[in-house]
């Protein structure tokens, strides 16, 4: 008798279980954009508030805001000044406070994405033209391997040379011509050491900063670190031998790489603000940094394209996501698509939004006409920044080469897995190649690629 | 009407008939609330809840994520996979080598300074609360500022501050934190000169309380200033070297700070800590399992050295 109760308990269970998973699936199912009631009541949260340090962008800020809730008065809209911080982000996350929209650098979306730490929007998009006519090259860092889309880009750059031009003018170079090749910066470094007090040239070198950049300067020189698919570490490559050799002629040979090679991210841009350095390989959107933050001169920050050679793939973009918590309900998802359309990408098709906004950022002393990658298309670009010309206080002029090459220079995407990790590991590569002249650059290669290849396997 | 009393709790019956006896658990309690249980339990509770919350959970929490993969969304249960991992890292050796390289320099520059500064102030007959005072400022200091301070210090050009001051006397520039050799060592100076203030204080305090009777007998006995520090400080100290060496192990093998501001680990790794490498699991790779896999093997061998401490100690003591 027990036993058959227990039996029948158990099949009663396995019955329950099946339905109840059968139901969870269904309930997946219908949960899809397509069943979503967007006029039903819903609280989104969002991150990067402007701070009363920027009373203009926070007014600017909350009159948007207020439209939004106009426009949609289903959705309420609690806004949040956390911003995206590699210490806490899991933290937001574990403990339930990530907001729902939330904005991340470029290089943190591969890990986010492998480790299911985003929400898939690829369903929610429909209704947003414009979120689906993103710059198709920026919007390839929101694919997942699966062809999802984790996420919408709201700026986009891509890593060029950052130079100082009052130190080419010092140095007897033509500021309006930077190097277009690494044989270029490498006359242009010897110049600059020759004719100022400041060194030719530098690179970031801890904290991962070194295997970035030395990862985009390899793509410069026609090596990529990874096979598309992300299975096979292609770190020990010829173009990336040639990089490093290149570094090792520069530091040991002309001279001209200083005697830090200790530098992370802070370290080499204020080195480059205080006019220490001459030129270095750091994304375009450092104008900000240097001339907002750091009170550089606007006339003596360049940027021109990443050097390139006979081989060279392109360069490496960078830039803002705006993702959505994985945690959200789908009305939450749509609300949010909502919002990021509104926000972040009203000012290219309501020039009365584009106007306001950048008036507002050059009161709060902002910099307005950022070197950037079009985040549409060109003429999309071309428009908003008709709209706002006469707002724009970065000398864009100085940035032609640069410029003209956002339209040309291929964008070569991050590699597919375990990027940080690749970058950490070739950070003591470059640190060995520019503090010892014997460094085995094939020896240093060959362990960093098994290094990397194990890193992939592990999963 | 009829009303109850409570039966006394040494089990008297009153005239109505036999009471019913308390039972033994009744009985305890009302003991424990008698002799104050519920105060002491009220005062206990917020360190209960503090420690709880703040300590002991998140001490549960880590042994329970070592042993799963998780996002902090899902999680599943992977056994002794992150250990596994942790144990096939290249890069744990490296961290292990130089946090226990950084641990014995630490020993030998960093533990005899406080000892010879607490016996150089005790002999002082003037100015010992401002020597005191100028021994323990640098640790007022906020360590990320002092770290700051000391990578400028060591500057590896010719104009920075260590190799101009050297300069003079024809010495350098050296590279300090660019040189492989130097990096550790450059690091632990500067540890030293943050930490050695509250070392030195301690066996100030402790050198204060030797009775002036002992050194008066040696002195009797014929004894010079050596012997004296050989035959009576010394002893008289061990006991608090030996606790202090003790914790600075414990201590300096959880270095973080000082290598991760002035150098992020390098050059090549050198000065890679374990501490670091369990940041770079969590917060580069965000692979938290990893990082609290490595967490709990190093709170094992840091366990295993307060076991030691704790056996050395009570040896001492007795003998």
């Amino acid at each position: 008798m027990t036993t058959h109760r227990h039996r029948l308990l158990g099949a009663t269970a396995l019955a329950l279980s099946g339905a109840l998973l059968l139901a969870g699936c269904n309930s997946g199912q219908q949960d899809t954009a397509a069943e979503v009631d967007t006029e039903a009541p819903v609280t989104i949260s969002v991150s990067n508030k402007p701070t009363a340090e920027s009373p203009e962008e926070l007014a600017s800020f909350e009159r948007r805001l207020e439209q939004f809730t106009t426009e949609h008065p289903n959705i309420t809209v609690e806004a949040e000044e956390t911003e995206f911080e590699p210490d806490t982000f899991q933290a937001l996350l574990a403990g339930g406070q990530l907001p729902t929209v939330f904005l991340v650098p470029f290089t943190e979306m591969q890990g986010l994405i492998a480790r299911q730490q985003v929400a898939d929007v690829t369903d929610y998009l429909g209704p947003h033209e414009v979120l689906q006519s993103i710059n198709p090259s920026v919007n390839e860092v929101v694919k997942g391997d699966d062809g999802g889309t984790y996420g919408v880009p709201t700026n986009a750059y891509s890593m060029g040379l950052i130079y100082n031009r009052a130190l080419f003018e010092q140095a007897g170079l033509d500021p309006d011509a930077p190097p277009t090749d690494w044989e270029g910066v490498r006359e242009a470094a010897r110049a600059i050491e020759e004719g100022t007090d400041a060194q030719g040239f530098a690179t970031m070198t801890t904290e991962n900063g070194g295997g970035w950049v030395l990862t985009t300067t390899s793509y410069g020189f026609g090596g990529l670190m990874q096979s598309e698919d992300g299975t096979q570490a292609t770190v020990d490559n010829e173009a990336t031998k040639e990089v490093l050799q290149t570094y090792r002629e520069m530091r040991f040979t002309d001279d001209t790489f200083g005697d830090n090679f200790l530098m992370n991210y802070d370290d080499i841009n204020n080195a480059f603000a205080a006019g220490q350095i001459g030129m270095y390989v750091q994304g375009a959107d450092q104008y900000s940094t240097m001339v907002t933050t750091k009170g550089m001169d606007p006339e003596h920050f360049g940027v021109g394209p990443l050097p390139q050679t006979e081989d060279g793939l392109g360069t490496l973009g960078g830039g803002t996501v705006a993702i959505v918590n994985p945690t959200a309900t789908p009305e939450e998802i749509t609300a949010a698509m909502a919002w990021i359309d509104h926000y972040y990408f009203q000012r290219y098709s309501d020039e009365e939004v584009a106007r306001a906004d950048a008036e507002a950022s050059v009161a709060d002393g902002l910099s307005v006409g950022v070197p950037a990658l079009p985040l549409l298309d060109q003429e999309a670009d071309d428009r908003y920044l008709g709209w706002i010309e006469d707002q724009i206080n970065v000398p864009r002029e100085n940035y032609t080469a640069y410029l003209e090459s956002t339209r040309t220079l291929p964008l070569v995407p991050e590699p597919p897995v375990k990027a940080q990790e690749l970058y950490a590991t070739l950070d003591p590569v470059v640190q060995a190649v520019l503090t010892r002249e014997d460094a085995d650059i094939d020896a240093l290669l060959a362990e960093a690629q098994s290094t990397v290849q194990s890193a992939i396997e592990l999963g | 009407m009829t009303t109850t009393t409570t039966p006394p709790a040494t089990g008297t019956t009153t005239a109505a008939g036999p009471a019913p006896q308390p039972s033994r658990r009744t009985g305890a309690v009302a003991r424990w609330l008698r002799h104050g249980g519920l105060s002491t339990l009220v005062f206990f509770l917020p360190l209960l809840l503090c420690f709880g919350l703040f300590s002991w959970w998140p001490i549960a929490r880590s042994l329970l994520l070592s042993l799963q993969q998780t996002n902090f969304l899902t999680s599943r249960w992977v056994g002794l996979a992150n250990f596994e991992r942790v144990l096939a890292d290249p890069l744990l050796l490296t961290a292990l080598g130089n946090t226990t390289w950084f641990t014995v320099l630490a020993l030998v520059i960093g533990f005899p300074v406080p000892v010879v500064l607490a016996v150089l102030i005790a002999e002082l007959r003037r100015a010992r609360a401002i020597a005191s005072v100028l021994v323990y400022l640098p640790v007022v200091f906020p360590p990320v500022v002092a770290v700051l301070l000391w990578k400028t210090f060591y500057a590896p050009g010719a104009e920075g501050l260590f190799n101009t001051v050297l300069g003079w006397v024809g010495l350098g520039p050296f590279a300090w934190l660019n040189n492989g050799d130097m990096a550790m060592p450059a690091i632990v100076v500067q540890a030293t000169w943050a930490t050695f203030g509250t070392a030195t204080i301690i066996y100030l305090a402790t050198l204060m309380g030797i009775q002036t009777e002992l050194y008066e007998a040696a002195e009797t006995d014929g004894a010079g200033i050596w012997s004296r520090l050989w035959n009576v400080t010394l002893p008289q100290m061990r006991g608090v070297m030996l606790v202090m060496a003790l914790l600075q192990i414990i201590g300096t093998f959880q270095v973080f700070t000082e290598p991760y501001v002035m150098t992020g680990g390098g050059p090549e790794n050198r000065t890679l800590t374990l501490l670091m490498l369990i940041y770079r699991y969590a917060f580069v790779a965000g692979d938290y399992g990893r990082a609290t896999a490595l967490s709990l093997l190093l709170a094992l061998v840091l366990a295993v050295l307060s076991a030691v401490y704790l056996w050395v100690t009570r040896r001492w003591s007795t003998s």
